[in-house]
């Protein structure tokens, strides 16, 4: 093995006991909070009876001392089964699964529009400094950075799909164009079995949530490329590429940026964790069956297993996300260890 | 070195300050309201955070006659343990009814220690009342009982006693035969359309539980399955129980109800639906773990049902420990499934491919994005007693998860949905104006109010609770939060529930009877 290989095994042992310790915090949380799963799950009825609840609370453990219900919840864990859910009545593992393909799809959308247009925003912004270019770049950012999604995503229903006609208002794929499930990410299956149809339609479907979702994202890449350009533009190596004749080009992009976009790809690991979290706003004005709605829902209804499910994903996507940020860290900079 | 450790000490204080504030404002810790002798009435609005705005127009009613009045938002579980407890003052809450008959309402909201009482309140003659009409099946004594237990719970004003709103729900101009009905189901049976053949309904909710009609509690995913499953007795739109897969039923006596059923009633997989469906559906749901090792959540919807009998191929026996006059309200959620086809597959796969008997098959579809449904065309034709009977025009109908209103109505001016579900009154104007939409309400079936804490001072006084009754102003809070698209409620029961009584009048607006009853439980007035 290599070093680097060795190091990256490192980091995911050691990344067990981190998601041992976030699973313990989020079965313990939870039930700090006040409130009956099953009380919640009974809703408003006549003719509920005090066996019925007790029989019920029972047949989710909830019967048991809160020791007891962790070993058994580890135990199961160990085995692979992320417990049953109160709410939703069934297996939580079906339920995280089938809603992680829309977040992804979602996410990598949201992702790729920051980037496109957040990164040329912020090198333009900072190689014509305190031009026009820079003072719009900036001012759109700020809006980016402002504006809330519940606005922002009903300004676009209303603009887009309403008055143009554009874009549909919501959902994934109007039925009947769905591409043959390969991935479960419709514009990928789309791709894969050439149907050109539902990538369209697929398309069409994300870019109000893609938009909503990574305007935020694209002002926050724009701003942080921005200053450290700035500061890679001011270095000797570019005055010393400037004075040996180099194009402004090839300086720009090879030698400024390269330095420059360590803080970037930073801040998109991290933007990267919380937009694979699902964002309950967004998904819950598009009807975007995503993770984020998912996650809430089970908060307020208590949906003990379901959470913890969902929080031990979380935990997960973030220790990959720090890895990669890392190995790309030393991609970047040579120097760099891990 | 020294003031530094004083900055230390100081900013731990501050800390603990801060912690402090948190723990009361989140209400772990109770905050005791001061009400020294002499003394100004100072009291707490609990509510959650969609009716802040109310609880913040109850609250100026409040200090206008000389209550210190405050508002405190909350998350409903967290609140709900407290009220339970007997901790809260007063707070905002509101209970569905799907009987149509106060049983699930009453009982549950003021039955003493009810699982819903959250006033704490208890009067044994109302207990009494109220299990009579639990137990008797004589429909003119459990309406007397019910008038009865409504000049108690009047007089001795648990509540300040609120209101109900309408349910109002759009379609798109094509959209024929449509009427939203009284519970909010939406059975897409009859619904016709004049253009194109396919029905799309802007659900409220964020998803749906399930697709097998005995693992659910809740109404959305009943509206959902009803378009899948068929009962042996559906609803009118205004609340009328009629027969639908049964063909009648007798009662011979006060806790036997025996139904015959149809014959000619196919299920999606084409075998006819029979005795042992009926009676497999509910055995499944009073026997303990009988789905997937998974008990049953519908059990205590069916009241005190002891069992179960087949009497011949068409015929089935229901028999109950006591009478229980709603039975054939009660049967209305409960869906007919096939026997031999859970036997096969099993339960888990059953409630990824639900068979039914309903007007329309599942086609595909997850609960919290949408349901797709094809219609099912050797259906039977559904009730005789809903007319027209028959297949259903459309050839598909499907149910998408818009849990954000402004955005269901962006969809049906859009056209990308035809119905949907709980237009807000802001938005209904607007709606209305457009030529392409058609906009209809009918009265709800939910129970708005103020719930007062009967167990302990202030409110443990009948004298401030009427106070507090006369001190509100509902009609004006009516018209300008919810456009005028409620009726009062003179007590806790519905207009459209079984045993209301119409001469009961609300009480008036009057804030010198307030003020007059406040003085003589000796509270300073204004």
């Amino acid at each position: 093995m290599t070093r680097t290989q060795v190091q990256v095994t490192e980091r995911i042992i050691a990344a067990i006991p981190i998601m041992l310790g976030v699973v313990i915090f989020a079965f313990l949380f939870m039930r700090m909070i006040p409130g009956d799963p099953v009380d919640i799950m009974m809703g408003e009825a006549g003719g509920v009876t005090l066996e019925e609840m007790d029989f019920l609370r029972a047949q989710f453990d909830l019967d048991k001392p809160l020791l007891v219900q962790l070993t058994r919840y580890l135990g199961k864990l160990a085995r692979g089964d992320m417990g049953y859910s109160i709410q939703r009545a069934r297996p939580v593992k079906e339920v995280i699964l089938e809603a992680v393909p829309a977040t992804i799809e979602l996410a990598l959308f949201s992702l790729l529009l920051a980037l496109v247009v957040g990164i040329p925003l912020g090198i333009a912004s900072a190689r014509y400094q305190n031009s026009v270019i820079d003072r719009f770049g900036m001012t759109a950012s700020f809006l980016g950075i402002s504006m809330p999604a519940f606005w922002l995503g009903i300004i676009g229903i209303i603009v887009f799909s309403l008055r143009l006609g554009w874009f549909p208002t919501s959902g994934r794929i109007a039925y009947g164009m769905e591409p043959a499930t390969v991935t479960g990410l419709l514009t990928l299956d789309a791709l894969i079995t050439g149907d050109t149809q539902a990538l369209r339609e697929s398309l069409r479907h994300l870019a109000l949530p893609a938009i909503t979702l990574g305007a935020g994202v694209a002002a926050v890449v724009a701003r942080v490329t921005r200053s450290s350009m700035l500061e890679a533009l001011k270095t000797d190596y570019v005055l010393f590429a400037k004075a040996k004749g180099v194009p402004e080009l090839i300086i720009v992009v090879r030698h400024a940026l390269r330095n420059a976009l360590i803080p970037t790809v930073t801040v998109v690991g991290l933007q990267m964790g919380t937009l694979l979290g699902g964002n309950m706003i967004v998904e819950t004005i598009f009807g975007w069956p995503g993770l984020g709605r998912i996650v809430v829902d089970a908060i307020f209804s208590r949906d003990y297993p379901l959470v913890q499910a969902a929080v031990m994903v979380y935990a997960l996507t973030f220790v990959v996300i720090n890895l990669v940020t890392d190995i790309l860290y030393t991609y970047l900079n040579p120097k760099m260890t891990l | 070195m020294r003031s530094q450790r004083g900055y230390g000490i100081l900013s731990c204080l501050a800390a603990l300050a801060v912690i402090a504030v948190l723990l009361v404002s989140v209400g772990v810790v109770t905050h005791h309201s001061a009400q020294a002798a002499g003394k100004t009435l100072s009291i707490i609005i609990d509510t959650e955070a969609d009716r802040a705005d109310e609880a913040e127009i109850i609250a100026t009613y409040l200090r206008s006659i000389g209550v210190e009045a405050e508002v405190r938002i909350w998350e409903w579980s967290a609140l709900k343990e407290r009220l339970l407890a007997g901790e809260r003052q007063l707070c905002l809450s509101d209970w569905g009814s799907a009987y149509f008959d106060p049983f699930d309402l009453v009982i549950p909201k003021l039955g003493t220690s009810d699982r819903g009482n959250y006033s704490g309140y208890s009067n044994t003659e109302l207990d009494k009342l109220l299990s009579q009409v639990q137990m008797t099946a004589d429909q003119s004594e459990r309406k007397e009982a019910y008038f009865k237990a409504q000049k108690i719970i009047f007089e001795d004003a648990p509540w300040i006693f609120g209101y109900a709103l309408k349910e109002t729900e759009a379609a798109r101009g094509e959209i024929t035969n449509w009427q939203p009905a009284m519970d909010s189901r939406m059975n897409l049976h009859d619904v016709g359309l004049t253009r194109g053949d396919t029905i799309i309904v802007g659900m409220k909710a964020d998803k749906i539980i399930t697709l097998d009609p005995a693992m659910y509690r809740d109404r959305d995913t009943e509206t959902v399955l009803r378009n899948m499953f068929d009962g042996l007795v559906t609803r009118t739109w205004d609340g009328k129980v009629v027969p639908e897969i049964a063909e009648s039923w007798t009662i011979p006596s006060d806790d036997v109800y025996i139904f015959k059923i149809r014959k000619d009633v196919k299920f999606h997989n084409g075998k006819t639906l029979d005795a042992d469906d009926v009676l497999f559906t509910f055995e499944r749901i009073l026997e303990d773990g009988a789905i997937a090792g998974q008990s049953s959540p519908r059990k205590g919807l069916l009241g005190p049902l002891e069992a179960v009998e087949k009497i011949d191929q068409y015929t089935v026996k229901f028999t109950l420990a006591n009478p229980f006059p709603i039975f054939p309200q009660a049967l209305v959620h409960f869906q007919i499934v096939p026997k031999d086809y859970i036997e096969k597959v099993g339960d888990t796969e059953f409630a990824a491919k639900p068979v039914g008997a309903g007007p329309f098959k599942f086609k595909e579809g997850r609960l919290d994005d949408q349901v797709v449904m094809e219609r099912f065309d050797e259906y039977y034709g559904g009730s005789r007693e809903i007319p027209p009977a028959g297949v259903a025009p459309a050839k598909r109908a499907i149910f998408r998860m818009m849990p954000e209103a402004t955005v269901r109505v962006a969809a049906l001016k859009a056209g990308e949905v035809h119905i949907i579900q709980q237009l807000p009154p802001d938005l209904a104007k607007t709606l209305a104006a457009d030529k392409n939409i058609q906009v209809k309400s009918v009265d709800g079936t939910r129970v708005y109010c103020v719930e007062l804490n009967c167990q302990k001072p202030p409110f443990d006084d009948v004298r401030v609770r009427r106070a507090m009754n006369y001190a509100v102003d509902w009609d004006a809070i009516l018209t300008s939060i919810y456009g005028g698209n409620g009726v009062r409620l003179a007590c806790a029961f519905l207009p459209s529930g079984f045993g209301f009584d119409p001469g009961l009048a609300p009480y008036p607006y009057d804030p010198g009877k307030a003020k007059a009853l406040l003085r003589e439980a000796g509270y300073s007035v204004k």
